[in-house]
Formats: structure tokens, C-alpha cells, sequence
């Protein structure tokens, strides 16, 4: 791929943003009628669906832990949800990696005590990929668990950030994620600013990373406000609706 | 997806029906209400996401590509034809039996069922040129299906354009085909193919360029043609249309009329164990038949009013806004 500019000469990033600005984000929940809670969530044009179902009995008695739940976290994404149409199967290992991140993500927040005994299945699907996929996954698992009722013990919120030719920057979209930046996950609890997971993909000057690091934790602090007023809105919304 | 049902509220579902009055008010032959949309998803050639009230809820994509033409090594037909692959997968989203292999079966029932509806062409074709001899007055040559495949085709023998039907079944409240069909009928609507002008390099070779100007589109012919489906439901000695998951534990057995616009039907196929009379085999299929049309005419007419608002918005200079996930 030949290498676009990234970066104009104003500092305006490709699809017109500025350096620290994340895409705009939309997201709902309640959105499936037969998954416990649900939610669904738009990163600019990356799309993903999140179902939790329980918690519930779990399917394989060799997997039950007698003191807390289980979680079980399946990655979907749609055949047409990059420009080339391409089926992947279930046993793709970077699906099965990026569940794998997502569920070591929530171990630590979810209060699994709670639930002895019990499964907690987080089914996830990607409609639109544009880049930022995880943290997509991550932020719509945090609201379908809320949307479950769920005990957690804050939200999590995922924000990626890169560094583009000369300037640190967030929530990369696709063309930006693939001319070979480097990119940093991070998701954090935003009442205690603990990061429960990182990730970081190509290389990366230490220096730079306490910058880019500073940037992604200003993301997940922007992505708290959106996703909070979301579960408020809702729940002032079902309120209103039981007054009636 | 419930899988279980108590024996009282068969019994109560049941007696309803003979009633003529359902679980959600709703009376025998009576439609949930339809939300439809296109063109949800910007990087396809067409997209729609269908809801039934209540559950249910499609999302069908529709991708054009260029490859080679499926030539029958037997009967050398299909040089001259495009292609439309399907697909349907139940995302585990939709239920808690869809994980892991367990939509298996479904997902592969339901994409024999599209392909057969939608691609195959099991009547003799008529090729305008009549160049086989095998070909027959038939006055249709689109096959049940309805989209005309050699249309498809860009050179004859060699490159094709390839349809890739995506259906992705997202949540589900009963009534599963029919949803999954009208969602495919209306993404097809809304699919643009580019443009393609085929170049003759003389020594029977050919060349061909595929313009990539945005306006210079073609619609999918034969799409008005594209059959959609309607499920009857046999219980007890009634049938009903449209079913909710509860309506279909109940269900002794299940009826697919695949019927298009003029009437014509084209394809059936009986589930489930139960046995159905003929005397009301045939009563199902008429009624199937004659509500199928209607539902037709409803969305056509519904897809028409949203491309023309679209239209007018984008020559105004308006975003077009679409709803996607956010319509309830």
C-alpha cells in the first residue's frame, strides 16, 4: 500500500479529525429481544452487536467453578464486514485471540462471586469493521452487561491510540490502523483510572509511549461520558415508563 | 428460542387459534408489523435489515464481485451466466442454541433453501439469441428465481460478475424464512452493479474494464421478479401466518409458499412432522399465494418511497441518514 499522508500539513488527520479526537459514537441498549441484555455500538463506521446471555447454568458441568461464575466470550464477524468479502470461520485464531482479550479484560470487573456455579456467555458480532475493533467489542460488553444487570465493579472503557508520522493520536480508523502505525489498546476503569488491558500492535519509541499512553486514557475518559449517558438515559427512559 | 412448552399454554395457544385470536391479539392470517430498511451498510453493493415487530431481525447484505463462470462440465451450460452464492448465518446473538456449532443445521437448511429459491433454474431457459437448441417458447427465462443471470455475465466463458447474498440473522422472534427472504428481495433492490465495457481484441479475446463512476451504476434485472416466502403455520385444523416462537413449538406442520409478484409460485417446501390433507394443502397454498402478493406490492412500494426520499436528499446536498440499529 502506497503510503497516503496520514497527517496533512494543518494537523487534520484523514478523514478530517484532529489528532486528539475521537469518531463520533452512538450506542443503544436493549436492542435483542432474546438475550438477557444487549447493546450496540458505533465507533464511526465500526459496528458491533453485544448479546449476554445469564447468568445461567453452566452448559459443561467439567467447567463449573463452585465459588463464581464462568465467562464465555464468542467473536462473530460478519462476512461483509470489511470491503473484501471473506468468510472467517469460527476457529480463527485471531477471533479466538481478540475473545480471549475481551474476556480477560472483564474477569477482573464483573463480581463473579455473585454468581457461583453459573455461566455468563458474551456473544459478540462486528456488522462494520473500520478499524478499532476491540475496543468496539470492549465498549459494547461493558453496556450489555450493564443492560444484563450484571454486578461490575465500574465500567470499562477501550480507547486506541497511535502514533501517526509526528503526532500522537486516538481511536484510529481503518486506513490509519493498517500504513503501519503503531497502535496501543488500552481499557480502563474510569473511577479508579486502572488499566485492565493493553495491547499494542507494530513498534513503538519508548519515548513516545507515555504520550500515547496519556492520549488513550484521555479517550477512555471521553468514552466513560458517552456510554454513561447512554445507561442513564435508558434507565431514565424505563423509569419514566413504569411511572405511567 | 425457547425449546420447551408447557402442555397448558399449548393448550391455551392452541384454543386461541381455533378462536381466531392470538397470544399478541393478532388474528389468524394476520402480518406482524414490518420495519424495513436499505442500504444499511456502506461498504456493499446493496444492503437491508429486516424487523418483524417483536423479535426477528435480518440483516442481508449483498456483494457484487467478478470471477469466473461455473460452466456444467456435462451439459457445458452456464458459459453465459452470473453467479449469486448465498449464505445465512444464525449469529448466537439471536439465541442461546445458536452457539457454537449448534446453527449448524439451520444455517445450512436455510441457505439450501435460498439457493434453490433464488439461483437455481431448473425450468428450460430461452435465450433471446436461441442459441441452444434445446430452447423451449418458455416466455420467462429468468427461472423461479427471477434475476436474469446472463445479465451477469461480462464476457461469455470467461469473467462474471458473482452476487454474494450475506444473510445474517441477528435476533430471533419466530418467522425466521420470511424475514430472511425479504430482506435478501430488498438488498437485491438496492444493489448497484458497476458499469462494465467489454473491449474486443480481435482472435475471439476480450478485455473489459469495469468504470468506477459512482453514477454509472446498473440496477440487478429481473429484480422485481425475486420471489419472497410466506410460512404457514398448520395447528390443530387452522393455519396461520407469521408465527412467534411460541405459536411455532405449537406447530405440527409448517408450509414455505415462495411466491412473486404476478402470483406464480415458485417454490415449496413442507417441515416439521406433522402430515397436512391435500384439500388443505391447497387452501394453504392459495391463501400463501394471495398474501404473498400483497405483502409484495406493500414492500415494493415502501423501498420505492426511501430510494426516491434519498435521492432527493442527496440532489439537495442532505446527508442521508439511515436509522440502522437505532429504529425500534
Amino acid at each position: 500500500m502506497s503510503r497516503a499522508e496520514l497527517l496533512s500539513p494543518e494537523g487534520l488527520r484523514i478523514d478530517g479529525r484532529r489528532p486528539a479526537e475521537l469518531r463520533k459514537i452512538t450506542s443503544t441498549t436493549c436492542v435483542l429481544s432474546q438475550a438477557d441484555g444487549s447493546a450496540y455500538l458505533e465507533h464511526g463506521n465500526t459496528k458491533v452487536l453485544a448479546a449476554v446471555y445469564g447468568p445461567r447454568e453452566a452448559r459443561h458441568r467439567a467447567l463449573v467453578l463452585h465459588d463464581r461464575a464462568i465467562l464465555n466470550v464468542e467473536l462473530n464477524v460478519a462476512p461483509f464486514s470489511s470491503g473484501e468479502r471473506r468468510r472467517r470461520s469460527k476457529n480463527d485464531k485471531r477471533l479466538l485471540e481478540m475473545a480471549s482479550f475481551v474476556k480477560q479484560t472483564f474477569e477482573p470487573v464483573v463480581i463473579a462471586t455473585l454468581y457461583p456455579r453459573s455461566q455468563i456467555d458474551i456473544y459478540l458480532q462486528v456488522i462494520q469493521h473500520d478499524g478499532g475493533t476491540l475496543q468496539a467489542c470492549i465498549n459494547a460488553t461493558t453496556l450489555a452487561l450493564i443492560d444484563a444487570g450484571i454486578a461490575m465493579t465500574d465500567y470499562v472503557c477501550a480507547c486506541t491510540a497511535g502514533w501517526i508520522e509526528r503526532e500522537a493520536a486516538i481511536d484510529l480508523n481503518y486506513i490509519e490502523e493498517s500504513s503501519d502505525t503503531s497502535e496501543v489498546t488500552i481499557a480502563m476503569l474510569p473511577k479508579s483510572s486502572k488499566i485492565t488491558l493493553t495491547q499494542m500492535e507494530s513498534r513503538l519509541h519508548v519515548d513516545k509511549l507515555e504520550e500515547v499512553f496519556r492520549l488513550a486514557g484521555e479517550g477512555c475518559k471521553q468514552m466513560y461520558e458517552v456510554m454513561d449517558k447512554t445507561i442513564r438515559d435508558r434507565a431514565e427512559d424505563l423509569a419514566r415508563k413504569m411511572t405511567v | 428460542m425457547p425449546s420447551l412448552i408447557s402442555p397448558s399454554e399449548r393448550d391455551y395457544i392452541l384454543k386461541g387459534i381455533e378462536c381466531n385470536i392470538r397470544a399478541d391479539g393478532r388474528q389468524r392470517p394476520d402480518y406482524r408489523e414490518v420495519i424495513l430498511e436499505t442500504g444499511v451498510i456502506s461498504q456493499t453493493s446493496g444492503s437491508a435489515r429486516v424487523r418483524l415487530a417483536g423479535g426477528t431481525d435480518v440483516l442481508v447484505s449483498v456483494k457484487a464481485d467478478i470471477g469466473p463462470v461455473l460452466v456444467d462440465p456435462e451439459t457445458g451450460e452456464g458459459a453465459d451466466k452470473g453467479q449469486i452464492i448465498c449464505n445465512v448465518e444464525c449469529a448466537p446473538s439471536a439465541s442461546q442454541q445458536f452457539e457454537g456449532r449448534g446453527a449448524d443445521e439451520l444455517n445450512n437448511e436455510l441457505t439450501q433453501m435460498m439457493t434453490r429459491f433464488l439461483s437455481h433454474n431448473t425450468t428450460t431457459l430461452s435465450t433471446p439469441s436461441s442459441t441452444t437448441p434445446s430452447s423451449t417458447g418458455a416466455s420467462n427465462n429468468n427461472g423461479a428465481g427471477g434475476i436474469n443471470l446472463s445479465k451477469l455475465c461480462i464476457i461469455p466463458g470467461e469473467q462474471c460478475w458473482i452476487l454474494y447474498v450475506d444473510a445474517l440473522v441477528l435476533d430471533y422472534g419466530g418467522n425466521l424464512v420470511d424475514a430472511v427472504f425479504m430482506g435478501t428481495r430488498a438488498a437485491i433492490f438496492d444493489t448497484r452493479i458497476p458499469k462494465t465495457e467489454v473491449q474486443d481484441l480481435g482472435d475471439g479475446n476480450f478485455d473489459f474494464e469495469v468504470l468506477d463512476d459512482a453514477e454509472d451504476t446498473e440496477v440487478v434485472e429481473g429484480r422485481e421478479d425475486m420471489p419472497i416466502c410466506i410460512t404457514l403455520n398448520k395447528i390443530g385444523a387452522r393455519h396461520i401466518v407469521d408465527a412467534s416462537p411460541l405459536e411455532e413449538l405449537c406447530t405440527e406442520a409448517k408450509l414455505v409458499v415462495a411466491v412473486n409478484r404476478s402470483g406464480e409460485l415458485c417454490g415449496l417446501q413442507k417441515g416439521q412432522d406433522g402430515g397436512i390433507e391435500p384439500s388443505l394443502l391447497l387452501e394453504m397454498i392459495q391463501f400463501g399465494k394471495t398474501l404473498g402478493q400483497t405483502l409484495i406490492k406493500q414492500l415494493d412500494a415502501k423501498i420505492k418511497a426511501e430510494a426516491d426520499a434519498d435521492i432527493i436528499k442527496r440532489q439537495n446536498g442532505q446527508p442521508v441518514v439511515k436509522l440502522g440499529f437505532f429504529a425500534q
